[in-house]
Order: C-alpha cells, then sequence, then structure tokens
C-alpha cells in the first residue's frame, strides 16, 4: 500500500481536524459544524454545507472552486443532512503541498482532500451514513501501466489521469456506491475498468488503514480516561 | 464488552428484540435499517422492555438533548424570555422568563446579558429552536440552577464533561479539592465553571483541570500538584 | 478579529482580576514570549510557525513576470494574508475587509515588504522587461492571537529558506534552469524585521493622558485569544538585530505615554534578538541536513592561486 500519513485533532479552535499526507501531497483539513448558518446559506430541511479549498500558493481560482464544486459533491452523499435541518457545516481544506503541476493536475490534492475532509468529519463527530475513501491513479504514456497514487512526475508522462472516490459499509469492506470517478486524458474502456478495479483495491486497503488509526485513536482515549481502581 | 464503531458497520444487536436507539445511530425512513453514524464504542444495554443501543463518542460542539444539564452566556434579551448561547456560533436557545422558580406575570428574573447562567434543556427538537428551564419542572421549585456569580468557564471536550459529572469515581474533582475550596458546575455542554475565594486558586484549578483533560487518570495528581506548587511559588518571588 | 467569540462578564472580569494580582491564564509572565516552534515542508520557502495553539504557514513562490514601468530595475514581491474559517468559525472565507484582518495585512505587508527586508532590486533579470515576481501566501491555520508576530516570523523565516531557481541571461534570452540542472539560489534578505506586540489592559475605568502613580494600566506581551478580546488597547513594535526600529504600529486604543514605549522597545528588542537567532539557526540546521551529501558529491578543481 501506498505510505499515507494521518492525523486528526490538530487544530484548536474548529470542531474538527485532520491532516492526511499521501506521497508528496499534505492537506489539512478543518470542520466546524452544525453551526448557525447565514440567512443566506440555510435550507429548511437540511443541512447546508460550505466547502472551501484553498491553494497551496497564489489566489484560489476555477480551478479549486471546481474542486469545491466535487467534494461537496461526494461529501453530501456521506453526511446525514437531514438530522440537521437550518444548520450548517463549514468544511475548509487548505492544500498544504499540492505535489503535483497545479496547472494540470489536481487529482492528488482533490483525492488527498476527500480524504482528509472524511476523517475531519470524523473527528468533528457529524453524523454520517458510512465510510468513504479516496485514491488517485495515473496510466502512464509509454508503457501503458496504471500507478495507484502517482507522484508529480508520474502523473506529467502520463496518458489519463484519475480520481476515484467510494462509499464503504459492513466494516468498510464492502463497495456501497461510487462517489466519484474524474478522469482526465486518453483512456480505453478496459482502462477505465481496470483504474475500477486497482482503485477499490486502494480505496479498500486505505480505509482499513484509515480504520486502524482511528480505532487506535478511540482506545488511546478510553484508556487515558478510564479510572483505576487501585490508583486513587 | 465494548466494540469499536464506525459510519457504515453493521450494529451487533438481536434484531428480534424492541430496541431503543440512543444517540450516534440513525435509523432510516427509506431502507428501514438501523446504522451507526459516528465513530466510538457500541454500547447495548439490556431494560425490561427489550434493548437500548447507542454509541459513545466524544466531540466538541454541542447539539441540545432533553434533560441535559448545561451552562449558557445570556445574549439577549426579549421582552419574555433570554436568547442563551450554549457553545459559541451554535444556534441560540431560549429561557423564557417563567422557567425560574417563583416566577410569575409581575417577579421577573433579573439577568444580564452576558451573565452565565446554569440549567436544564426541556425541549429540543431538531427542527426548532431547544429552550432551557432554570428550576424543576416537575415540583416548580427552584434546583439549584441559575446565575453563576463570578469564577471562570474552562472549555472541555463533551466527553470529558460527562465523565466529571457522571462517572462518580473519576478523581478529578476528589482530588483538586484536597488542595483548595471551590464551588463547581459542570454543564455538558462541554462547559465547566470553578470558583474559589481566591484568584490564584481558580487560576490553579483552571490551568489543572485543563491539562487534566491531556493526561491519564494516574497523572491528575501530579499534575494538579505541580500547578498549586507554581501558584505558591508565584506568590512567594513577588 | 474574533467577534462572534461570546465571553461572558464574569469570565471577562477573572481574567481582568488574575491580571491584577500578576496571573495569566496560561501561567506566563507579562513579559513573556511564547516559545516559537519553526518547521520546513518538503520545498524550499515552506514554512511553518507555531506559538502555543497559534499556527501560521508561509509559503512562498516565484515566476517571472514584467517589472513595474516606473521602477524597471525592482522586482515584484506581494504579501498575500487571508484569512478562512480553518483558524476559526469567526473569520470568513475570502472576506477580509474586517477591521483586524486589514490591520494585520497591513502591519505585515509595512514591516516585512516596506521596510525594505527582500532585496527586490536583486530580483530583476532584464532591466524594464523581466524580473522575478516573489510571492509570499500566508496561510492562518489556528488562531490563538498573535498572528501579527507569529506571520512575521513565518515570512521571514520562509524568505531566508526559499530558493529560486538560477537563470542566465543571453542578450533578451532568458533561460531558467531547472533545480536539478543547477543548484538554486537564495533570495537578498537585507535585515530580518520581527513583530512585538504588547496588549493594554485598563482594569479601572478612568483613562489617563499623562500616567502618574495612581495609573493601573497594565501591558501584556504575546496577548492569547482571550486576552485579546479583552484589550483595551495595543501596540506592534517592529525591530531588528540592528536595534532599528522599523515600524510602530498603534490603532487606537488606550493612549500611552513616551516612556512606556521607550520601555517597550526595549522588552520588544531583547525578544527580537532571541527570535533572529532562533532563526537564523533552524536555517542553518535545516540547509545542513538538505545538503547532507554536498561535500561528498561536490568536486572543486585543485587549483593553484
Amino acid at each position: 500500500m501506498t505510505t499515507i500519513k494521518v492525523s486528526t485533532g490538530v487544530l484548536t479552535n474548529v470542531d474538527g481536524s485532520s491532516q492526511f499526507e499521501c506521497r508528496d501531497t499534505k492537506v489539512l483539513c478543518a470542520v466546524t459544524g452544525p453551526v448557525e448558518p447565514k440567512a443566506r446559506q440555510e435550507l429548511p430541511t437540511r443541512l447546508a454545507l460550505e466547502v472551501v479549498v484553498r491553494p497551496a500558493k497564489g489566489v484560489p481560482n476555477t480551478r479549486e472552486k471546481l474542486m469545491e464544486d466535487r467534494l461537496r459533491a461526494v461529501l453530501t452523499p456521506l453526511i446525514v443532512c437531514s438530522k440537521y435541518p437550518r444548520q450548517l457545516c463549514q468544511i475548509t481544506c487548505q492544500i498544504l503541498e499540492a505535489g503535483e503541476d497545479e496547472g494540470e493536475f489536481s487529482q492528488k490534492e482533490l483525492s488527498c482532500c476527500i480524504n482528509a475532509a472524511f476523517l475531519a468529519l470524523i473527528d468533528a463527530q457529524l453524523a454520517l451514513h458510512s465510510f468513504s475513501s479516496s485514491v488517485s491513479l495515473a496510466v502512464l504514456k509509454e508503457s501503458g501501466e496504471l500507478v495507484l497514487n502517482p507522484t508529480g512526475d508520474l502523473l506529467k508522462v502520463s496518458l489519463s489521469a484519475h480520481t476515484l472516490a467510494l462509499e464503504l459499509t459492513d466494516g468498510s469492506k464492502k463497495v456501497a456506491n461510487v462517489l466519484l470517478l474524474d478522469s482526465n486524458g486518453d483512456f480505453t474502456d478496459a482502462q477505465l475498468l481496470k483504474v475500477l478495479q486497482v482503485g477499490e483495491q486502494g480505496c479498500l486497503e486505505q480505509a482499513q488503514f484509515m480504520r486502524n488509526f482511528l480505532a487506535a485513536k478511540i482506545t488511546d482515549e478510553i484508556v487515558r480516561t478510564k479510572v483505576n481502581d487501585n490508583g486513587n | 464488552m465494548s466494540t469499536l464503531i464506525f459510519p457504515g458497520d453493521q450494529l451487533n444487536i438481536d434484531s428480534e428484540q424492541p430496541t431503543t436507539l440512543g444517540p450516534g445511530l440513525y435509523f432510516d425512513p427509506v431502507t428501514q435499517e438501523i446504522g451507526p453514524t459516528n465513530a466510538g464504542v457500541e454500547v447495548i444495554a439490556n431494560t425490561k422492555r427489550g434493548q437500548t443501543v447507542y454509541v459513545d463518542y466524544d466531540s466538541k460542539r454541542y447539539i441540545p438533548a432533553v434533560g441535559d444539564y448545561v451552562i449558557g452566556i445570556i445574549v439577549g434579551q426579549f421582552s419574555d424570555s433570554y436568547k442563551v448561547s450554549l457553545s459559541s456560533f451554535s444556534s441560540s436557545v431560549t429561557l423564557s422568563y417563567m422557567a425560574f422558580p417563583n416566577a410569575s406575570k409581575k417577579n421577573k428574573p433579573t439577568l444580564k446579558v452576558g451573565d452565565l447562567v446554569y440549567a436544564r434543556v426541556c425541549a429540543a427538537e431538531k427542527e426548532l429552536e431547544a429552550e432551557i428551564e432554570c428550576l424543576d419542572s416537575t415540583t416548580g421549585q427552584d434546583a439549584g440552577f441559575g446565575l453563576l456569580e463570578g469564577g471562570i468557564v474552562i472549555d472541555v471536550t463533551l466527553g470529558f464533561a460527562r465523565h466529571l459529572l457522571f462517572d462518580k469515581d473519576f478523581p478529578l474533582l476528589k482530588i483538586l479539592s484536597s488542595f483548595t475550596q471551590f464551588e463547581v458546575a459542570i454543564g455538558v455542554n462541554g462547559k465547566i465553571w470553578v470558583k474559589c475565594e481566591e484568584v490564584k486558586n481558580t487560576l490553579a484549578c483552571y490551568r489543572s483541570i485543563i491539562d487534566c483533560q491531556k493526561t491519564s487518570v494516574s497523572e491528575y495528581k501530579n499534575t494538579i500538584k505541580s500547578h498549586f506548587k507554581n501558584i505558591v511559588d508565584a506568590a512567594g518571588g513577588k | 478579529m474574533a467577534k462572534d467569540i461570546e465571553i461572558s462578564t464574569s469570565e471577562a472580569q477573572f481574567i481582568l482580576e488574575a491580571l491584577k494580582q500578576n496571573g495569566r491564564l496560561d501561567g506566563r509572565s507579562f513579559d513573556q514570549f511564547r516559545d516559537v516552534e519553526i518547521s520546513f515542508g518538503r520545498e524550499y520557502g515552506d514554512v511553518t510557525v507555531k506559538m502555543g495553539n497559534t499556527k501560521v504557514q508561509c509559503r512562498i513562490s516565484c515566476q517571472i513576470a514584467q517589472p513595474y514601468e516606473d521602477r524597471p530595475f525592482e522586482g515584484l514581491f506581494l504579501i498575500s494574508t487571508e484569512s478562512s474559517p480553518m483558524a476559526g468559525p469567526q473569520f470568513e472565507n475570502g472576506n477580509n475587509t474586517g477591521e483586524d484582518e486589514v490591520l494585520c495585512a497591513r502591519i505585515i505587508e509595512k514591516a516585512v515588504r516596506r521596510s525594505g527586508a527582500l532585496d527586490v532590486e536583486g530580483l530583476c533579470i532584464v532591466a524594464g522587461s523581466k524580473c522575478w515576481a516573489v510571492r509570499a501566501d500566508v496561510h492562518f491555520l489556528d488562531c490563538d492571537g498573535g498572528f501579527i508576530d507569529a506571520s512575521c516570523v513565518a515570512v521571514m523565516t520562509a524568505l531566508l529558506h526559499f530558493k529560486k531557481p538560477d537563470i542566465s541571461v543571453l542578450g533578451d534570452r532568458v533561460t531558467v534552469h531547472p533545480v536539478d540542472e543547477r543548484e538554486p539560489v537564495s533570495l537578498g534578505i537585507l535585515h530580518i524585521p520581527i513583530c512585538v506586540t504588547f496588549s493594554f489592559f485598563n482594569p479601572q475605568d478612568t483613562e489617563e493622558n499623562i500616567k502618574g502613580d495612581s495609573n493601573s494600566e497594565i501591558a501584556i506581551i504575546d496577548a492569547t485569544l482571550k486576552e485579546e478580546l479583552l484589550r483595551d488597547g495595543t501596540l506592534t513594535v517592529t525591530l531588528n538585530k540592528n536595534r532599528e526600529v522599523v515600524q510602530v504600529s498603534k490603532a487606537g486604543g488606550l493612549p500611552m505615554d513616551a516612556l512606556s514605549l521607550m520601555e517597550n522597545c526595549h522588552k520588544a528588542y531583547t525578544i527580537t534578538e532571541r527570535l533572529t537567532e532562533q532563526i537564523l539557526d533552524v536555517i542553518k540546521k535545516d540547509d545542513a541536513e538538505r545538503n547532507k551529501y554536498a561535500t561528498l558529491l561536490s568536486s572543486e578543481n585543485a587549483r593553484e592561486t
């Protein structure tokens, strides 16, 4: 599996936060909610989402807007929005290290944003329907080889680049739905199927890693606040 | 027995028995299925009428639930009620003038904007503004609620506040009381109010509680001891 | 900043009362600056500064641009400070028109850019047509007061750390050499300004222009978020190691007299000295770490001089 680094609860002023690092891409995400929305954001029956993606360098432009839109599309079906009517949830992703040529690609950043946002939502303990996991993939130009979570250099010599996000249930072992499959470049039907296949495997492995991390964190918390009978 | 559970997982409940759902669970009206919505410990308790299941998890933002003891700040005043904030940026809740002991049309409470108040949540519907009260609604009598004067509020996680309030063996307050006398009010909205006779002791309590959140229970004694020692040292050095 | 955080009257009174008795919530003394933690990212010019719970990241980037017509020999330098709800829900995304946000951005701009900390003439490539445009993006990640002080350290450390690709000029043709081809070059830094912010409290309601013995105003260094919310006045002084006052900013609030201004500057100088040393030290250490193998790989011609 690709080496990923995760941590949650890294910020103090927001309700949930996480940092997700996959190869040379690093994203920090903060979640606050449910809070009182501004009048124009309020939805009468559901939770409103305010999704913000901020680039590592420069001002946010259309590229970040597109990422925000994708991220919102992935997160909306995950969150139990009907549980928080007339409320707002702010999700802010700050890309710390892009790890790809920002002029051409956004696949790696998007997949890291999805993972970071999901972990931050878990940390904020907003009600979620299921687990989710996302990976990026690339088909290389010369060899036609399919790479899971490619590096920025490999993306540059790729024929097509993909971001896949899956919804997982039953111990995060079963794929319930494809939340996002965003592909760019030239590819064939067969290649896309392969992307789905390899991506699914990658997502499932990554989900187990994230579960283990979260489980360790919760267990830690329980052990820490456990009252020792003979201690005091 | 405790199992960790994550959103999307299957619950380990006996589906034949009638089940009461607690926090962290969701009943899908379309698929008629029950599933966990939060990451935490799955707790199943057998009761007379079947089983109760909930997910025990820690978080930072409070969502009002009936019966909770909370600490709020008065942020607004209307002709018949106060607007109270239970946590910054959350929707405010209502505290009616009639929800005080011995309240009548003429006898109005005298709280001001900015005051701290200890109260109980008496109505919480997700679509509506929650309501809190400062009396025991079964008897209409005073029940220790009302204005909290002076002191300091410490923000803690909701789980920690619940430990302090419900866990009778939780040693933090016991240890604190061996160092100083203090008044305390614990709100499950993650706010702890502490007041001592002397400012320096309150300061030591403040720092102790904040630090104890991050240390294990066995370390509490040393943490608290060092904070009280620092206070004495600072006073001596002056 | 942070207008919407609710603080109860009791809490406000308690913090003031504690200050009167020489105590701060976090146990620091009045003149104590929080410990500054500086860490670097993978690339050059990526710096994260932590002061207590305050966390700021600065990212330097550069590209080739056209210089201003009236300044053909100078490169461009821009500092962008935009707040987002990441630092706390009190900040609005993309809305930097709040008084505190503007003030914060202006002070950093004045302290770093207008004080000439970066040698902009060194960014010139071809006079009048090509120059480097250096951009510093300051990201506020977590807010517990002291944004100005932390941002200034972050920007200066990042500028010192950053390396731009080497170029060669042949007539009007400019070649940019990729980093793996030629060793990138550092920016020209002329001095390191350090901001120190003082917060003033007036436990009594009377305001005094001439501070007599009865004056009971309290000055503290490096306030936390709660202290910032309650303060009656603020002063930011920017100094460098050469004992030069780069700027003094005092926008409203309690009046102050010349003597206490002098006194505060002296206090700020000791902090400036210490921070400058720390910055140079971490830069040196990081450089050594990155160039571990440089001495092994370098080949020099043994040449008689």
